[in-house]
């Protein structure tokens, strides 16, 4: 490794002060992000006048039926999708973790959805589930001839929150696939194969070698793809906006109380709850990661 | 016995086989439909209740013309092209200076700056974008191209530090060393020996930055709502409201993502561009 810092015992503000406009724009804009997020929400708007400190807006969030089923449904979008993004991240990382011919063309194609902007995913994945006539509907009816019948009506797929959801949720974790499956794909290529081979040697099936050898050895790239796809997942907000107007996460019930209702103190408070809950998910994250590291050293 | 284990060897394979093209299936096709929908001629998408083909009756760039003979459209994408350009610059411009302090010197506090640097990243937009359209409505920049410009740098400048750091990471000390006992001072170090080897990689953080721009929504969304400026994403989300023919919604999805699929190929490439490579003997 090269020494990097020409100077390494002392640095001098002479040498720092390029860093400075960077560092005064990122703080400063984050200091306002701060303020006007808390000030906002402990405000209200009293026939044009601004009312402060009050914690009126924040009552009027709690008590509305809408934050709670925004909420759940939330929640619930992080506990189904987060799963699915690992599951299909492992499944595009393992088949890459093999050597094949077109090995690198196949790597380049399970690269693309990232490089599709979330809006475009969201606008095709519109069209593609449209009702009735949408190329779902028809392929699911077995219109096509070379897939079976699995329907008998169409779906109205934006017309029901289970379904408007669960076609965010694909949306999501089809574009968001590479990015799990780069990360599990590093962890896997540090694995020594040789370890992988002593435990073929030592008479262990193909899959007891992925569930005992390969598995355990992934769980730092694991728990890093979960961490960070669960906050993506509590931040997701084009998706469900294109896709599941009516049924809002938390997300787009900031943008609904803010543009529809010009209600900039609700917009705010749901903001801070959203942020709140990633901080939370993280928080009991690392707890839950720490103690299953505690006792597997242990044993 | 033998015969057995021949068998499931092979259903293995094609067990195998099978996951790989699903794979690619399900990647590659929806990709396939949205540029198949681009070309529709309007028969193939009112097919008047029979199915919609999977390949255009009339194959046709009808709806690309329809859209470049739209002179509000050419507004659009510049707009859009103005508001991208002006963020690289901006973000290039504070970036990269600090990319360069915290990739060559030992910074106190290093590590919690970088770790404050990923953490703005990890803030959900949906909830920072509130705050900071008030904000830019206080400094009368709502609707303005300032407004949209300040706040795409903000979501860049942390990519752009990340990427230029280790872009002057990889530069060898020793070539600084050099410089500086041939008589070189701290600026034309900077002009003439960092700035330009690092170039391949302040160049990926430039076209980055530029994507990110081209493609947000939020924030432009917010800021500029659905008024004078619009960008193409507020375009298409426009269109999306009117319920227009597919053929058209495609056919802006197309020109939109064009630029940073390709972009996205240009950057692989340029990246891993050994520079450094051989400069040091």
């Amino acid at each position: 490794m090269t020494e990097v810092w020409p100077n390494p015992k002392h640095t001098r503000i002479h040498e720092v002060w390029p860093l400075i406009p960077a560092a005064v724009y990122l703080v400063g804009f984050l200091v306002i992000v701060g303020v006007y997020l808390l000030g906002l929400s402990l405000s209200f708007e009293k026939g044009g006048t601004t009312v402060f400190p009050s914690m009126r807006a924040v009552g009027a969030v709690f008590s509305n039926p809408e934050f709670g089923h925004a909420l759940v449904r939330t929640t619930l979008f992080v506990l189904a999708g987060t799963p699915l993004e690992l599951a299909a991240g492992l499944f595009l990382a393992l088949i890459l973790y093999q050597n094949f011919l077109f090995r690198n063309v196949v790597r380049g194609l399970f690269l693309i959805p990232l490089a599709i902007p979330a809006l475009v995913t969201a606008t095709l994945l519109f069209i593609l589930f449209d009702y009735p006539g949408g190329h779902v509907n028809i392929f699911l009816l077995g219109k096509y001839g070379f897939f079976p019948a699995i329907l008998h009506t169409p779906v109205n797929w934006r017309g029901s929150a289970f379904f408007a959801l669960g076609i965010s949720m694909l949306g999501k974790v089809w574009r968001d696939m590479p990015i799990s499956m780069l990360i599990l794909l590093s962890g896997l290529s540090a694995i020594d194969p040789e370890l992988f081979d002593a435990a073929r040697t030592m008479g262990a099936g193909l899959r007891a070698r992925i569930w005992r050898v390969v598995l355990p050895l992934l769980i730092p790239s694991i728990s890093a793809v979960v961490l960070l796809r669960s906050i993506e997942m509590w931040k997701e907000f084009i998706f469900p906006f294109i896709l599941a107007g009516k049924y809002d996460l938390l997300g787009t019930l900031i943008e609904s109380l803010y543009n529809d209702w010009g209600n900039s103190n609700a917009a705010a408070v749901v903001a801070l709850v959203l942020v709140l809950c990633i901080m939370v998910t993280t928080f009991l994250f690392l707890s839950i990661m720490e103690i299953l590291r505690r006792t597997l050293v242990k044993i | 016995m033998r015969i057995g284990s021949f068998a499931a060897e092979s259903t293995k394979k094609a067990l195998w086989a099978a996951s790989i093209v699903i794979a690619v299936l399900f990647i590659v096709a929806p990709l396939y439909l949205l540029f198949k929908y681009a070309i529709s001629d309007s028969a193939s998408i009112n097919t008047g209740g029979a199915p919609i083909p999977l390949w255009p009756f009339h194959p046709t760039f009808r709806s690309f013309t329809y859209l470049f003979s739209d002179s509000q459209f050419y507004g659009v994408i510049f707009n859009s092209l103005i508001i991208a350009s002006c963020t690289v610059g901006m973000s290039m411009l504070l970036g990269v200076p600090a990319a360069y302090v915290l990739g060559r010197f030992r910074v106190p506090g290093r590590r919690a700056l970088l770790l404050g640097l990923i953490s703005v990243r990890l803030f959900p937009d949906i909830a920072s974008v509130i705050p900071i359209t008030e904000f830019l409505i206080k400094l009368r920049l709502q609707n303005t191209y300032t407004g949209v410009i300040f706040a795409h740098t903000l979501l860049a400048l942390p990519y752009v530090i990340f990427i230029g750091m280790s872009a002057f990471e990889s530069i060898p000390g020793d070539l600084e060393q050099q410089a500086r006992v041939m008589g070189a001072g701290g600026f034309s170090i900077f002009f003439r020996v960092l700035f330009p080897l690092a170039l391949p990689g302040l160049a990926a953080a430039a076209i980055y930055t530029f994507l990110l721009s081209w493609d947000e929504f939020i924030f432009a969304y917010f800021i500029l709502g659905l008024g004078k400026i619009s960008t193409l994403t507020l375009f298409l989300k426009q269109k999306l409201a009117y319920a227009p023919p597919q053929n058209l919604l495609a056919a802006i999805s197309v020109l939109l993502s064009l630029p940073v699929i390709v972009f996205s190929l240009l950057l692989q490439k340029y990246m891993t561009a050994g520079i450094t490579a051989g400069s040091v003997k």
